[in-house]
């Protein structure tokens, strides 16, 4: 649904309506989708997600330094020398269990530095999937810098694999689909194998179905660097609810939960999410995001699973205060490189390298 | 030849601002060269294109703020002190810009980054001094985050400054300190501006900071109070009805000659009708913008983000606000004779209606071709991107261009 098309003119309403406007705390729905035109995209059974890697860079302060150095985070990401020693990457192996029982894998993004993501395709054998054809589409969440840089690690083993590509990507991301070299300035990427199969470039308005019970819906939300636009995964789970999953979640979760609860057949239950939820990715603190944990508490969601931009102080407060976040485990100690938080031996609120949660 | 004159004397009021051509034309080329002006020194010192890549965004928008509030302290508080009337009478106006520019900039550097970032943040409160920050911080205090974190604590300050100080030039004037001669007059009011704009920070800002590190400093700044009032965590919720309430007395002044503030003229009852009045005539303008919002974006909610979120549209109220205060000033500035022969509710309504359709309009127009113009992010909502920077940027541009060089290269002054 088009909030936009409510308005068809500019309504000039006493204050007085708007004091009651701003006072509501569940959205009321006034909007929303009638019950017999909402979304019904079917079913799954279940829903495993496998964390690749969420590590996308592996210190905070470093990474700030080289945004910094640029001219800060409205820089356009092209244009930014990264410390390249200081490059990870996230990509998440989505697999989905169909009522039937038949499973498909999708690919969540495939990370930044080439080093880093072709040592956990390797350790996790999706390197091997996507030469036996195994994963049957990319799904690009966005064209950040950690998102979407090491394109050329995915397209190298499989460059004729389906991509759902965000249509407000930048320029120079729709070059590198096609090969292209931006490799001069430190950090930024290179892609020697063009993609050679079909390309879905997404807009808003539209809904994706990937199959029964799994669809990608496009949010043209902000994000820093000069990026826009971020798809996301909405999954519908028998007997459960619907799950989202996200690279780093720009519009925000509540805006998600929010997008279900208008558009969707029985969208009010929201039962989970995996991913970067996009709050605190720098470990900086603001109250607006203690306002995103009042948020998240009325919709009584059963399993947050939470990593990368979400930031663990966020992470560990929304535990603190009773939300349901999925805990992790040691695994990302075993990896060839740790970052700064895991080093700091944080408590494990994230689901990290190598860990999976399943809904 | 038609001239705004101005009938008490202070410096401003003393000055008959003469059109060098017809007024039409003479405005015009005030405008043009303000729009030249704006875009030259956003993209040298502001965009991160430029050259000193200011616009972080927070720290180029505190910036623009604090300059803005010491050039009317400049002009309305201390009356152009130390310089005489001789030289303010007799100056070429660029010489005149520059002189009173540069004394603007060295004011903001040495309050801003003399008393409040080197002495204050470095022995006193942390989160006045970036470095500080770094320096006690863990996880999140980088310089990146901190610098922003700074920034929003130089901003905040401003806030409670700005209506404070509006209030005290507008509704007290020489009331209080009558017989002073400057810089006396100046330094009474200034410090009766900071006695009463320092606890309005506390009270409605400094829950806000104390509350952006993890944990929350508990201990030294309460939670915000105001949650349940507004939804949010976010400050933003008195910045806008705080700066609301500011921009209601500046359409008074610039396209109602100052009406209804004008009044009262007896005290104590002027300052009072002037307080009520104002901070009544902020919340309409906050509440209906707002009510706006609700229709084009429905409604928000708690933990929303961008457009959704409600600490964004407080924010939004004051950016759009600014949109058609911006129009509002240049046509009192650059145009205002063209409507001195009207009857006053005739030049009223019709200075509004162009204020407010050419705001519009601008608004429209910086959001369609900000990001080409500008090298500003695209969007409305945006997590690191407001207009109001830019908008404070060109306020304070004008006032340059009208107070310090009397409306060059249009007007020429002449005295009484």
């Amino acid at each position: 649904m088009k909030r936009r098309d409510f308005l068809k003119g500019v309504a000039a309403t006493s204050a007085g309506v708007a004091v009651a406007a701003g006072v509501g705390s569940l959205p009321k729905q006034a909007f929303a989708k009638k019950k017999g035109e909402k979304e019904d995209f079917g079913e799954i059974k279940s829903l495993k997600v496998k964390c690749i890697s969420e590590t996308s860079w592996f210190d905070n302060a470093t990474l700030g330094a080289d945004i910094k150095a640029a001219g800060g985070i409205n820089s356009n990401q092209y244009d930014v020398a990264y410390n390249t020693d200081n490059l990870g990457g996230y990509a998440a192996l989505v697999e989905v269990e169909a009522l039937d029982g038949k499973k498909t894998k999708y690919l969540l993004d495939t990370g930044w530095s080439n080093d880093w993501i072709d040592y956990v395709f390797e350790k996790d054998g999706i390197d091997s999937m996507l030469k036996t054809k195994e994963i049957d589409t990319l799904i690009i969440s966005h064209d950040h810098i950690d998102h979407y840089f090491g394109l050329e690690s995915t397209l190298k083993h499989q460059p004729d694999i389906r991509i759902f590509f965000p249509g407000t990507s930048m320029p120079k991301s729709f070059e590198l689909l096609k090969g292209a070299d931006f490799s001069a300035t430190p950090g930024c990427p290179k892609n020697a194998t063009p993609h050679t199969g079909e390309l879905v470039v997404t807009k808003t308005d539209t809904l994706y179905k990937l199959q029964d019970g799994a669809a990608i819906v496009f949010f043209d939300a902000p994000a820093t660097l000069q990026v826009r636009g971020e798809n996301v995964m909405y999954f519908k789970i028998k007997d459960k609810g619907y799950v989202t999953v996200t690279g780093c979640c720009h519009p925000g979760i509540l805006t998600l939960i929010n997008h279900g609860r208008r558009n969707f057949k029985d969208g009010e239950k929201m039962y989970g999410c995996y991913g970067g939820l996009h709050i605190s990715p720098f470990e900086n603190w603001d109250p607006k995001m203690d306002d995103i944990i009042t948020g998240l508490k009325q919709y009584k969601m059963e399993k947050i699973a939470c990593n990368h931009c979400t930031g663990w102080i966020w992470a560990e407060k929304a535990a603190n205060a009773g939300l349901p976040i999925v805990m992790g485990t040691d695994s990302n100690l075993s990896y060839k490189k740790v970052g700064t938080l895991a080093r700091a031996k944080t408590s494990n609120v994230y689901i990290g390298n190598g860990d999976s949660v399943t809904f | 030849m038609e001239a705004r004159k101005h009938a008490e004397s202070d410096w401003l009021e003393t000055r008959i601002l003469i059109p060098k051509w017809n007024v039409v034309l003479s405005g015009l080329a005030n405008t043009l060269v303000l729009v030249l002006a704006s875009l030259a020194v956003w993209w040298i010192f502001f965009s991160n294109a430029g050259i000193f890549k200011l616009y972080t965004p927070l720290l180029g928008f505190s910036l623009v703020i604090w300059t803005l509030l010491i050039i009317l302290w400049q002009t309305q508080l201390f009356d152009f002190w130390p310089l005489s009337r001789g030289f303010l009478s007799n100056s070429n106006p660029l010489i005149k810009g520059a002189l009173l520019t540069t004394i603007t900039i060295g004011l903001y550097l040495a309050l801003i980054f003399g008393l409040l970032f080197w002495i204050i943040g470095q022995f006193g409160i942390s989160y006045f001094n970036w470095h500080s920050l770094v320096q006690y911080g863990e996880f999140g205090q980088d310089v990146l985050s901190t610098r922003e974190t700074t920034s929003w604590a130089f901003l905040s300050l401003s806030v409670p400054f700005f209506l404070i100080s509006i209030f005290v030039m507008l509704g007290i004037g020489k009331d209080l300190f009558a017989p002073l001669a400057q810089p006396r007059m100046g330094l009474a009011n200034f410090l009766l501006i900071s006695t009463l704009s320092i606890p309005i920070f506390v009270l409605f800002f400094h829950p806000h900071i104390g509350s952006m590190f993890y944990p929350a400093q508990v201990y030294t700044a309460v939670p915000p109070w105001w949650q349940s009032l507004a939804m949010t965590n976010s400050a933003e919720y008195s910045l806008g009805i705080l700066f609301c309430t500011v921009l209601g007395i500046f359409y008074a002044i610039h396209l109602w000659d100052g009406y209804p503030w004008t009044l009262v003229t007896r005290q104590p009852w002027r300052i009072l009708f002037l307080v009520v009045g104002s901070i009544f005539l902020g919340l309409v303008i906050f509440y209906f913008q707002l009510s706006i919002m609700e229709h084009i974006w429905d409604e928000a909610y708690i933990g929303g983000q961008n457009e959704n979120n409600f600490g964004w549209r407080y924010s939004h109220t004051v950016t759009m606000g600014n949109f058609i205060v911006v129009p509002a000033i240049i046509l009192n500035f650059f145009f205002a004779p063209a409507f001195s022969g009207m009857p006053f509710w005739a030049r009223g309504i019709i200075k509004t209606v162009l204020a407010i359709a050419a705001g519009l309009i601008f608004a429209w127009a910086y959001y369609q071709w900000g990001p080409v113009l500008l090298g500003v992010v695209p969007g409305v909502s945006h997590p690191s991107e407001n207009a109001a920077a830019f908008l404070l940027l060109i306020i304070n541009l004008l006032l340059i261009q009208d107070h310090f060089m009397d409306g060059w290269p249009g007007y020429r002054l002449s005295t009484k």
